[in-house]
């Protein structure tokens, strides 16, 4: 499972990075990046919590 | 269609003066009756629980803005075709226009500015000692961060606030609390008309980068008041509504003012409870585009529905003991700002605002109380404050 960030509607408000700083940061352009690549069982729980803080739906977790 | 299928129904009013006083009782009857409630008196179907209001509000393909966000066709008709009121992809080009200056990364440059503004403001109250959080902080700060932004004239601002409030109470049925506001919805109106133009405007502000979307053919002129009106009445009433329910927080319960004080970095989780508390905006409408089904009960095809995020904030499902303020809740999924393709385009200079004005407050001053009893707003669509008496003291005494 890997997660995805689009980019055309991110807007860097950043409640990804607050709820889990682990998963994810605000990147110096002001878009969420992901700092791991495949989510492992281990990661799920805080990649699930991060990527539905975002306000604006820019986050979705995919099987990969 | 069997009968069964059909939601449960309510004839109270959600918008009468009586609910509005004290909604939170009534939201939980109705959240109680099922996941949706046909209210007769508006002839809406109403949504309270959070996973469903979260997950219509992101559905835009089965309930379209695009008919308008507000109760009645008189008030639809003039906001189609607004970024509040269109769908993607159309919608997609009308909040770029917004989110280019508002997204947080366009907000960085504006910060430093922002936080000596909330240091100046705090800085007279503190001397002053005792003042009203609504008056002269809460109607006050986010006014003049949005108009010096936007580049407005000093004269007229008083304008924006009284017109944001009627403005929003439009949304709802048209009562006695919008027919006694409409002279404050025209003379803001008039105002407004007046200001896409460039000769009003300070160099280098919002309302001048409208201006150029107009020259490049993004915008026409009407769309260009349409969106100045978008950042101001969206940038008044509700980060003034937080605002006041913040300050009346702190003088009440001192534990969170303590915790503040001890830890500004908390100022950030403690604004998204009070907003998940508070919800200014009550909730929109949206209209069905198919028949939709929740919990076994159908919303026809072409009914209006509306997504009350006051009550999602506070369903105990997804909240438990919704009604109280949790230090540690932490709940950054709230509804307070919608969610999804039309979810606030200035949250981030809300939380921004916010943030300076806390950690203004927490710098300077040792207490915070009150002197008198809040007064309630009576806006059936933005829940807010009257008055907040309040009395702080200096941090370092002279």
């Amino acid at each position: 499972m890997i997660i995805e960030v689009d980019r055309a509607v991110c807007e860097g408000h950043g409640l990804c990075e607050q709820t889990s700083p682990e998963i994810f940061e605000v990147d110096e352009e002001g878009y969420s990046r992901v700092l791991v690549g495949e989510i492992t069982p281990d990661l799920r729980a805080a990649a699930e919590s991060g990527a539905r803080a975002c306000p604006v739906a820019a986050l979705f977790l995919l099987r990969s | 269609m069997t009968s069964a299928l059909r939601p449960p129904a309510t004839d109270v009013d959600l918008f009468a003066p009586d609910v509005v006083a004290d909604p939170f009782p009534v939201l939980a009857e109705v959240r109680a009756l099922g996941p949706v409630v046909y209210s007769t008196r508006h002839d809406i179907y109403v949504l309270t629980r959070y996973d469903d209001v979260r997950a219509a509000t992101g559905d835009w393909r089965s309930l379209t803005s695009a008919k308008g966000v507000a109760l009645t066709d008189e008030f639809n008709e003039q906001l189609v075709g607004s970024v509040l009121a269109s769908d993607p992809p159309e919608h997609n080009a009308l909040r770029g226009i917004l989110s280019e200056k508002l997204a947080p990364r366009g907000l960085a440059k504006v910060r430093d500015q922002i936080s000596a503004d909330a240091h100046r403001l705090v800085a007279d109250l503190v001397a002053r000692r005792t003042f009203d959080g609504v008056a002269d902080v809460a109607r006050v700060f986010p006014v003049n961060v949005v108009a010096d932004l936007v580049g407005l004239p000093v004269e007229g601002r008083e304008k924006l606030q009284p017109g944001a409030d009627a403005t929003f109470a439009g949304f709802g049925p048209f009562n006695d609390y919008v027919m006694a506001h409409l002279p404050h919805l025209q003379a803001y109106t008039e105002w407004m008309g007046t200001m896409a133009d460039r000769s009003k405007l300070t160099p280098g502000g919002w309302g001048e980068a409208v201006m150029d979307a107009v020259d490049e053919g993004r915008l026409t002129q009407l769309g260009a008041i349409k969106t100045l009106s978008a950042y101001l009445v969206a940038g008044m009433d509700t980060t003034v509504n937080a605002i006041s329910a913040l300050m009346r927080l702190f003088a009440e319960r001192q534990d969170v003012w303590a915790a503040v004080k001890a830890d500004q970095r908390l100022a950030p989780q403690f604004f998204e409870e009070v907003l998940r508390l508070e919800t200014p905006v009550v909730g929109f409408f949206r209209v069905a585009t198919r028949e939709i089904t929740f919990g076994g009960s159908v919303v026809p095809a072409g009914a209006k529905v509306l997504l009350h995020w006051a009550a999602a904030n506070r369903d105990p499902a997804k909240y438990p003991d919704p009604d109280t303020f949790h230090i540690d809740r932490k709940p950054l999924d709230h509804v307070a700002f919608g969610y999804g393709p039309h979810a606030c385009t200035g949250q981030g200079l809300a939380r921004m605002e916010a943030a300076a004005l806390l950690e203004a407050l927490a710098t300077q001053a040792s207490t915070i109380e009150l002197t008198g009893d809040p007064v309630r707003g009576r806006n059936p669509v933005v829940r807010g404050y009257e008055s907040v008496p309040l009395r702080v003291t200096p941090e370092k005494p002279a």
